[in-house]
């Protein structure tokens, strides 16, 4: 079963995309996004992480190395935020973000995403 | 003598231990409160996403309504999900803000309250899909001293009669902050309203027009190319001429021209440098900038290039 993690400090948020995730076939685990996210990626190896902030990206720690390791395409790396500045989506896709979608979402959107790109890597 | 010092001791003594512990059962109160309504959201958030996500259009039941707190909790989620979400049963939501009466609840909550906590009511009320009672009593709060009582007033009407939404905006006293054209692109991005661009940028309304310059710059709209060069030569206070260029800048449009430098030739020297930092943002090569500023001037925008503050600016 693939593994999909959530990673938010804001709980409302977090939960809300859980459940929203909640038909796909996987395991859904959550945390918050600074050291928690680091030492779950550590210990585990997710299919999907799914941020819900870009600053973690921008605070000089190369996150995406840390969450993905040297050679391997997973896990894939999906943010979501209300920042909607190009500079900011070029810089999160060009450091290895695979998606970005900005709040307001759709979760029925989101839902299909995430379940095409799970099918992409075989899971 | 000593017998005073010691009755003082004891009474000092004893006023501070015990308004420690008035500290103390107040912290556990305010934490186990903290932690009961950060429960309960979650349960309701949980009650509301199942009733959505099963599509059968019953209005599902929340426990625990009649605690004190428990409605605002309901209509904080509520809002909640619907500002990050689009595409969602509103159907559903409007009979659950009718069933609970959560609409008739906040605007009671807004009668009594004062200031930011009637804009905070007015917030959630604005988010909400209310009964149709409620629009026309937004007009009294639509006259009030506070800024964000207006502007969430406002907002609770448009989202309300989204088809007198424009008409509505056009009228609004004052121009609107940037935060506030925030608050209406993040409305209209949830689909209330099919928006075109070209009326909003044309309108003669000041209003109007910074929402159509924000919709243009937030979709890169190229094609409104020939309206904003029209907007440049506008002049006066609220002429759009300013935004209309940084407009052109966040489109990434050439600006060696004659609208252009005429506009920038009638901005003060501070709108100068902030439109310097907003075009080195923009990755604008130093070479337009001779065309547009003097030499004096350019050597500003040579710093941001070469510094490190291109990209925090």
């Amino acid at each position: 079963m693939p593994r999909i993690l959530i990673a938010s400090d804001d709980e409302f948020a977090r939960e809300l995309v859980r459940l929203a995730l909640a038909g796909v076939d996987a395991e859904v685990r959550c945390a918050g996004c600074g050291a928690e996210l680091e030492r779950l990626c550590a210990r585990v190896l997710f299919d999907m992480v799914i941020v819900l902030r870009t600053a973690p990206f921008f605070c000089g720690r190369e996150l995406i190395g840390r969450l993905r390791p040297e050679g391997l395409r997973r896990p894939v790396v999906y943010v979501l935020s209300w920042q909607q500045c190009e500079q900011t989506v070029l810089a999160l896709l060009e450091c290895g973000v695979d998606q970005y979608l900005t709040f307001p979402v759709s979760l029925q959107r989101l839902r299909a995403k995430v379940v095409s790109d799970l099918a992409v890597n075989g899971l | 003598m000593n017998l005073l010092l010691i009755i003082c001791a004891v009474c000092s003594g004893a006023a501070v231990v015990g308004l420690s512990a008035l500290w103390a059962v107040e912290t556990l109160k305010a934490r186990r409160q903290g932690g009961f309504r950060s429960v309960l959201q979650r349960r309701y958030l949980h009650i509301v996403m199942s009733a959505l996500c099963s599509g059968r259009g019953a209005v599902p039941r929340f426990p625990m309504l009649r605690r004190v707190g428990s409605r605002l909790v309901l209509a904080e989620t509520l809002a909640g999900v619907v500002s990050m979400t689009y595409g969602l049963d509103v159907g559903l939501l409007r009979q659950v803000v009718a069933r609970y009466g959560l609409d008739r609840w906040l605007l009671r909550r807004v009668r009594f309250a004062q200031g930011y906590r009637r804009a905070r009511y007015l917030a959630l009320l604005a988010v909400l899909p209310v009964g149709e009672g409620i629009p026309p009593r937004m007009a009294r709060y639509g006259r009030s001293r506070n800024r964000y009582v207006r502007f969430f007033a406002l907002m609770t009407r448009v989202s309300a009669e989204p088809l007198a939404a424009l008409r509505r905006l056009a009228d609004y006293a004052g121009p609107f902050s940037d935060t506030e054209v925030a608050e209406i692109m993040t409305w209209l991005r949830r689909g209330a309203l099919p928006v075109a661009y070209e009326p909003l940028v044309a309108s003669p309304s000041f209003n109007l027009r910074r929402v159509g310059l924000s919709v243009v710059r937030q979709f890169g709209i190229e094609e409104a190319e020939p309206l904003l060069l029209r907007l440049l030569d506008g002049e006066g206070p609220y002429a759009s001429g300013t935004e209309a260029l940084f407009t052109l800048c966040a489109l990434h449009r050439p600006l060696v021209r004659r609208e252009v430098s005429r506009c920038v030739a009638r901005l003060s020297p501070s709108q100068r440098r902030a439109l310097m930092r907003y075009m080195a943002q923009c990755s604008y090569s130093p070479q337009v900038l001779s065309r547009l500023f003097d030499d004096s001037e350019s050597a500003y925008y040579d710093t941001i290039v070469r510094s490190y503050k291109r990209c925090l600016v």
